[in-house]
């Protein structure tokens, strides 16, 4: 499993202090702890980044490079950003993310093809989010197809499905259930693409000592039907033993719960039955709450 | 060849739930199978019931033709719900409204001596609605669940940020819960799984949120209906407990009922109708003619 570690986002208050004050030390130990934690790119979302675009491109991209030799996700709305930030990069980079939106096949895709870089192109199209594993298949071949016109190869193109949090009422799980359909089905319709996800959306709005289980079951079930890579937190360690195949018996209790078989929870680890409870929840199995531990 | 229509025959059982005690006792609750699916393999053993609100205090932003059923005993609780038998109600719901220290901040133990004089007058069970104020309510409720002890009265709201206390307080004097949540069924399934630490399931009633027609209903409806499926079709314990839909209060504040009578009986009756349909076990309304209307359409008068 290819891992984008996720930690320098703006969200995060302490990364846009540091971005908007060039305070470069913040953003080299995130970048370097990322590194040594075993993450396989370092995603650089930058939001839409308005304001002194090039200058504070260049010098972010140029910061996270002193300290680490690993490729870059650029991670942007704003092609304007996005050129920036992909001119700067000595290693070939990943564009996050294009979509099926007019305009960012207009905008974004062209960008691939001319720094000549892999891209995620997301299922999302003018119409907003298709509500479906067929939908999402249909919108995501168009948007290939085109890239392909651009003369960008399958190869080059990591398809997103689009995660959205389990916590959302009926939906939330609704749409975890259908990304496993969809993963699943990817290889079959458009040979030769990779696929990604932003993992942590899955979590969101959940409490925060309960994200990490989400996001490590997910991942495990996604991994299992065929995702190529994530973007995710590496500084997560059982995440990354899970992803590097360290966790079997963890691992292999996922997938009997995929497979809806019958679990004796009374025979297993407190650990282990979090996980079990976990991957049904995310299957759809068990009505999603806060408390989906304690019942 | 003959058609045979596919029989369901689903596993999950809706909790049967008894409020009030002896000859004043009333099961809500108890079926295996999806709101009017009669066909499929099942049954529901009790159909829904009613009950009409009563309020500690006299309204002060009711419509006339809302207040006119009621005009002569608008003043006094205990006379009000003993009307309210009159209009052949299953149960009577008195509201605390005056405890609200927004309202009139009225003591806990004045609200609790009347909810004990009004379940004794009436010969049917009572359902004690607190103001809805978080702490306040741990007071009040608390009061009314030691002064009323071994009623089982049916006593809410219980809220996320007071299940604990009001929770214990309702289970040591052998009463019967409300559990309310805001429109949300993971929500609701959170405070359920919380709750039921603490206190036994099969006496917890689910209150939604019942919202009116035109201002938000089908949030009602669909939550209420899918409660019924993951409780009914997946067996999840932590749904399988009856439904209140409290209603007459949120109908009765909207413009159209307020306007005229008629279009106040129907924005009330068509809310009911529906939340019915949609699995409610029993329905709290404010007019009486409301439910003489409902009560008509269901035995196709």
């Amino acid at each position: 499993m290819v891992i984008i570690g996720e930690n320098i986002h703006v969200i995060a208050k302490a990364v846009s202090v540091a971005i908007r004050e060039r305070d470069a030390k913040v953003i080299r130990d995130l970048a370097k702890a990322q590194t040594e934690a075993g993450a396989n790119y370092i995603d650089l979302n930058v939001g839409p980044m308005k304001k002194d675009t090039e200058e504070t491109m260049q010098w972010l991209v140029n910061t996270v490079q002193e300290v680490t030799d690993l490729p870059l996700s650029i991670d942007t709305m704003n092609p304007v950003a996005m050129e920036a930030g992909l001119k700067h990069c000595k290693k070939r980079p990943l564009l996050n993310s294009a979509s099926g939106k007019t305009d960012s096949k207009q905008n974004m895709l062209p960008l691939a093809k001319k720094y000549n870089c892999a891209v995620v192109v997301s299922v999302m199209t003018d119409k907003g989010m298709p509500p479906d594993a067929d939908s999402k298949i249909e919108s995501i071949m168009d948007t290939v197809a085109y890239a392909n016109e651009l003369g960008i190869p399958n190869e080059d193109i990591w398809v997103d499905p689009i995660i959205l949090p389990v916590s959302t009422a009926g939906e939330g799980q609704r749409f975890a259930v259908t990304n496993l359909e969809f993963i699943k089905i990817l290889e079959d319709v458009l040979p030769g693409v990779k696929s990604t996800v932003g993992l942590s959306n899955v979590s969101n709005g959940v409490p925060e000592q309960l994200r990490p289980l989400l996001n490590r079951t997910y991942l495990m079930m996604l991994g299992r039907d065929g995702l190529y890579s994530a973007i995710a937190d590496p500084l997560d360690k059982e995440l990354m033993s899970l992803a590097k195949g360290e966790m079997p018996k963890i691992t292999e209790l996922i997938h009997k719960a995929m497979d809806k078989e019958d679990i004796d929870l009374s025979a297993l680890a407190q650990k282990e039955i979090e996980y079990v409870k976990t991957a049904r929840v995310l299957m759809g199995e068990t009505l999603y709450s806060d408390a989906w531990l304690e019942s | 060849m003959d058609y045979k229509a596919p029989v369901e025959a689903y596993t999950g059982v809706v909790r049967e739930v008894a409020i009030g005690k002896g000859n004043k006792s009333l099961k809500i609750g108890g079926e295996n199978i999806l709101p009017l699916h009669f066909f499929d393999q099942g049954s529901n053993p009790n159909p829904v019931k009613f009950a009409l609100e009563v309020l500690d205090m006299k309204p002060e932003d009711w419509p006339e033709h809302a207040v006119e059923p009621f005009k002569d005993v608008i003043a006094n609780s205990v006379s009000w719900a003993k009307k309210c038998q009159g209009a052949g109600v299953d149960a009577v719901s008195l509201f605390l409204m005056s405890t609200d220290p927004a309202v009139k901040d009225a003591p806990a133990d004045k609200a609790a001596t009347l909810a004990k004089e009004v379940a004794e007058a009436i010969a049917v069970p009572l359902i004690v609605y607190g103001s809805g104020d978080e702490k306040k309510d741990v007071e009040v409720l608390s009061k009314v669940a030691e002064v009323c002890d071994g009623m089982n009265l049916l006593i809410g709201p219980v809220l996320k940020e007071n299940y604990e206390a009001v929770g214990k307080a309702i289970l040591n004097h052998g009463h019967t819960a409300i559990a309310q949540s805001p429109l949300d069924i993971n929500l609701l399934k959170e405070l359920n799984v919380k709750l039921s630490k603490i206190f036994p399931p099969d006496r917890i009633v689910i209150d939604p949120l019942s919202s009116a027609l035109g201002y938000g209903m089908e949030y009602s409806f669909s939550l209420i209906e899918r409660v019924k499926q993951i409780g009914i079709m997946t067996k999840d314990s932590m749904t399988m407990m009856p439904i209140i839909a409290n209603l007459g209060g949120e109908c009765w504040k909207t413009k159209q009922a307020k306007e005229n009578k008629k279009q106040g009986l129907l924005w009330e009756g068509v809310t009911a109708l529906s939340l019915l349909l949609a699995g409610a076990n029993i329905i709290v309304l404010r007019h009486p003619e409301t439910l003489k209307l409902i009560k008509e359409t269901i035995e196709a008068r």
